[in-house]
């Protein structure tokens, strides 16, 4: 068994919230709860981690790229623990997990020039002996993601479009190269036209430099579209995982199903058949329930067993975890 | 093709902002208000050599006593024959360097201990928060007169006590602006792009940080001439450093108004006036070139 | 079917020191009583400054520089300020792109809810409260949270309050411009599914304004495919996603990445800039089908099929 390429071990976050700055306060947030999945190393692969807002899907993202520190539980990244990688080999580690945020303008320090970012990660990162080859890799970079280099080099943040800030964001990620992209919710704030270009690139890195991505979402849609494999998160806890093409098809955890049957789908005839009870989406109790399920208020189908216990995440078919009581016999 | 990958954008921020502050006629008038104190404060030591052939402007009797304002003592003269006016400009220098002095330290105290509390979180902000809110509490003007009343004090002293009661509110607005900053996406960045938290304050914080750091300063600078000028309304504070507020509280001592040299407590006030007109003019008028830039750069 | 309210060649432009932006640079449209009308197009394409311009919001450095707004039989351009108070919120609602992060934190939803009824309509303190909540009720939204403070309610709540707001004095028409962007894919299908509501059992008019075609498909009676400026198509939502009849129309359709659709093509170029709008027809620099008429001409608005109108020249002969 290889070592896979990233595994999170019960990754557990808990943010304390509250007067005195937090450090004072009990009341606690528990952001991400005993989370696990892994990514393999012999092949890249696309993984989509889908959940809504406040399901912990930005803070897992946070914690891979060292950015915040799990509360308990590990994160390994070629079998090394991210903290170590940070004490020992900063340099090595970013330059091989990098990140693509979602906001395609406040990704740039807004008095500076967008050129900025990309000088200085090739210094940085010591990708060019000269200026002369910086500037090269930087055209060719560009154009490659169908950009154009005259158009755009020495300009500011707030004269580009977003979805050309957004595909800047790819010409950096093509010039350092990563082993791994951690990318939380990459098209989300650009037009849906656009998106699928946008996606394209992550498939190109993909197949052609062999570059692995955590593809952060919420939109099942986008996550369909590239994804390899499927993890839904629910408050905080996995939910449900799989193949893509199989947990789109069969999707077995009543929220996985909720969250298909919400699409959009862009077709008049194939409009949402009944109307979404709003009430009971939404919870005043920012801080969940501690017992149960983490889906029972909003389930269907919860039975006392899903207010007393959280279900176990267990393999219901060959491939394919899910946390419910529907499926443990 | 040479593409322009230069990307020192400081340069040209700085010459778009002139462009764009020509449009706040707050800013350009507290400015050229600003310039023209400055500029008096500046030449006062000329002025005054040429005015009074070398003499020193607090020498007793140079002149005969109270005269009336006149073309060769436009602000008459005071009790003791002295001319009014070159004692005001003499008061103005001294006020102008102890304010400059003071609200500069306390700009920079404001600045590293506002920036390291945020920027590193956790418990180093919790002390330094409560200590900058603590010292805010603080009964300042009985302290300071205190401390003034019993030790022995030059100009650095003066402005170093004066500075310590003033750093809070430049820590205060500092930190807001460095935590609101913090998370940005862009600072994350740069952490991803393995900058040290150093590089990160002085290369990416700070630039964000300016528009804040001169208003602190301008509010430090008027915070400490007003708590030096109530303490001289008490009487204390060094002679030696005859600023506007120690010109305005002899005055008032000596019962100016009551015998009538206006001048000699009118000037010393409406400068003051002046120089805290001049710094909220440069202040709100900062405020409306950033806003409604970053509005038109950001709002589409 | 009435017409609620007309809006023929209107024009907002933003003067800068490179010239007039030309955000909206023409257009007419209907739209019809107790309907769902939905605008659609990509950003920059001009539908917020639309929006601007049909509620007279429109702010220097933009100004209006043409054209008519006829709601209810009052342009809406023309009438003097005072009237349009009267007319707004009472008779026309907007919630703008991002309202529900412009709630006043420190103020109760309550308070904030009378506080914008008692802005545009006189009425005793009491029956403003009974207005707000009942405006609440039809959104969803249960009687503790009009005792709330915003930072307590969640995106979607916080965005329903903004449409109880909206609604609150029962207009006829509600303008909405990106209901749902930041909000959750299942709140989003709640939103939306409110507005369509509105028109249901409010007899209500909506205008949803919408870079998401999706969404349009699922909530729209009708819609207008925004471009450059200008309206490219108008038409019935089912006749518009079944047979697209422009070819950016169709590009932005095939755009739209959607489980089951393995081929999802992009439109190649960029959008042009409202500095410089191309020659002739604006999307011809894009088009695959362009020849030297769409290079040079701007084809008129024509109607293909009934309520199916377009502007391509390649629908040039048809009555």
């Amino acid at each position: 068994m290889s070592i896979p390429l990233l595994e999170l071990r019960n990754i557990t976050k808990v943010f304390r919230i509250g007067g005195g700055l937090g450090l004072f306060s009990t009341r606690t947030i528990k952001a991400v709860d005993s989370v696990s999945f892994t990514m393999p190393a012999d092949k890249p692969v696309i993984v989509a981690l889908v959940g809504e807002s406040g399901s912990g899907k930005t803070t897992i993202a946070r914690m891979i790229l060292g950015l915040l520190k799990p509360t308990s539980g590990d994160i390994l990244y070629r079998g090394r623990s991210v903290s170590q990688w940070l004490k020992e080999n900063r340099l090595e580690y970013y330059k091989e997990v990098q990140p693509i945020f979602q906001d395609p303008y406040s990704i740039y320090n807004p008095f500076y020039r967008i050129d900025r970012v990309l000088k200085m990660t090739i210094r940085k990162f010591k990708l060019a002996s000269s200026e002369q080859e910086a500037e090269k890799m930087i055209v060719e970079a560009m154009r490659e993601v169908g950009l154009r280099p005259e158009d755009l080099l020495g300009r500011y943040p707030h004269q580009l479009s977003g979805g050309e800030r957004q595909r800047f964001m790819l010409v950096r990620i093509l010039l350092i190269k990563p082993r791994l992209i951690v990318a939380d919710e990459p098209v989300s704030m650009i037009d849906v036209s656009l998106r699928a270009i946008f996606l394209d690139h992550l498939l190109s890195l993909r197949d052609k430099l062999g570059t692995s991505c955590l593809y952060i979402t919420h939109d099942l849609n986008t996550a369909s579209y590239v994804a390899d494999s499927i993890i839904v998160l629910c408050h905080g806890r996995v939910v449900e995982d799989g193949s893509a093409n199989e947990v789109i098809s069969d999707p077995l955890h009543p929220y996985t199903k909720l969250l298909l049957t919400s699409l959009p789908v862009p077709d008049p005839r194939q409009r949402w058949g009944e109307e979404i009870d709003l009430s009971t989406l939404e919870t005043f109790e920012k801080i969940k329930a501690e017992k149960g399920c983490v889906f029972h208020a909003r389930c269907p189908y919860a039975t006392d067993e899903c207010r007393e216990r959280a279900p176990p995440l267990i393999e219901a078919k060959p491939g394919r975890r899910v946390a419910c009581f529907l499926y443990t016999s | 093709m040479k593409f322009k990958v230069e990307a020192s954008g400081l340069r040209d921020k700085l010459s778009s902002f002139l462009a764009t502050a020509k449009g706040s006629k707050r800013f350009v008038t507290g400015l050229m208000l600003l310039f023209v104190i400055a500029g008096l404060a500046v030449f006062e030591p000329v002025i005054n050599a040429v005015r009074l052939g070398g003499r020193k402007p607090v020498e007793i009797g140079l002149f005969e006593r109270g005269l009336p304002p006149s073309l060769e003592h436009p602000l008459g003269t005071d009790m003791l024959g002295r001319d009014v006016l070159a004692l005001v400009l003499v008061g103005l220098r001294y006020s102008l360097m102890v304010g400059m002095m003071a609200g500069g330290i306390a700009t920079i105290i404001g600045m590293v201990l506002g920036i390291s509390s945020s920027y590193l979180g956790g418990r180093i902000d919790v002390v330094l928060n409560s200590i900058t809110n603590g010292i805010l509490i603080l009964p300042t003007l009985p302290l300071l007169m205190a401390i003034v009343a019993y030790v022995r004090m030059d100009m650095l002293l003066v402005s170093l006590t004066l500075a310590v009661f003033t750093w809070p509110w430049s820590a205060r607005t500092i930190r807001a602006q460095v935590l609101s900053l913090k998370e940005r996406p862009y600072i994350m960045l740069a952490k991803v792009t393995n900058l040290s938290d150093l590089e990160i304050v002085f290369k990416e914080l700070l630039v964000g940080l300016i528009p804040y750091i001169v208003a602190s300063f301008s509010f430090s600078v008027i915070g400490t001439i007003m708590a030096e000028t109530a303490l001289r309304m008490i009487g204390l504070g060094p002679a030696e450093i005859p600023t506007l507020g120690f010109l305005l509280g002899w005055a008032m001592t000596y019962g100016a108004l009551a015998q009538g040299f206006y001048t000699l407590v009118l000037a010393p006030a409406v400068l003051l006036v002046l120089i805290f007109v001049a710094l909220n003019l440069v202040n709100t008028g900062l405020d409306e070139v950033f806003n409604p830039r970053l509005k038109k750069i950001t709002g589409l | 079917m009435k017409s609620l309210l007309q809006v023929k060649d209107l024009k907002v432009y933003y003067k800068s020191i490179w010239g007039d932006f030309k955000s909206v640079d023409g257009v007419t449209f209907e739209v019809y009583e107790n309907e769902v009308f939905g605008i659609a197009g990509e950003s920059g394409c001009g539908k917020s400054s639309l929006v601007d311009g049909i509620l007279r919001l429109v702010a220097p450095p933009g100004y209006i520089a043409g054209g008519e707004v006829i709601f209810e039989g009052v342009d809406l351009l023309k009438i003097p300020e005072k009237e349009l108070r009267r007319i707004r919120w009472t008779k026309l609602a907007y919630i703008p792109q991002g309202a529900m992060n412009s709630l006043n934190p420190v103020i109760r939803i309550e308070e904030q809810i009378i506080d914008a009824i008692l802005d545009h309509k006189q009425m005793s303190k009491r029956k403003s409260r009974q207005l707000a909540l009942s405006a609440l009720k039809s959104v969803g939204l249960p009687v503790e949270v009009m005792q709330m403070y915003p930072h307590e309610l969640s995106g979607g709540m916080k965005q329903r309050v903004i449409i109880a707001m909206a609604i609150a004095l029962k207009p006829r028409l509600v303008v909405a411009d990106e209901p749902t962007t930041a909000l959750d894919v299942v709140i989003q299908r709640g939103i939306l599914q409110l507005l369509r509501r509105l028109k249901e059992d409010y007899g209500m008019t909506v205008i949803m304004v919408s870079h998401d075609m999706a969404a349009h498909a699922q909530v729209a009676d009708r819609i207008a495919i925004m471009y450059a400026g200008k309206i490219v198509e108008i038409g019935f939502v089912y006749d518009v996603f079944e047979d697209p009849l422009h070819p950016y129309t169709k590009g932005l359709i095939s755009a739209i990445p959607s489980i089951g659709r393995k081929y999802v093509k992009g439109i190649p170029g960029l959008p042009p800039s409202p500095l410089n709008w191309p020659a002739g027809c604006r999307f011809h620099p894009r088009c695959t089908y362009a020849t030297d008429v769409c290079r040079s001409v701007e084809p008129p608005m024509r109607e293909v099929s009934p309520g199916h109108f377009v502007s391509c020249h390649l629908y040039g002969e048809k009555a």
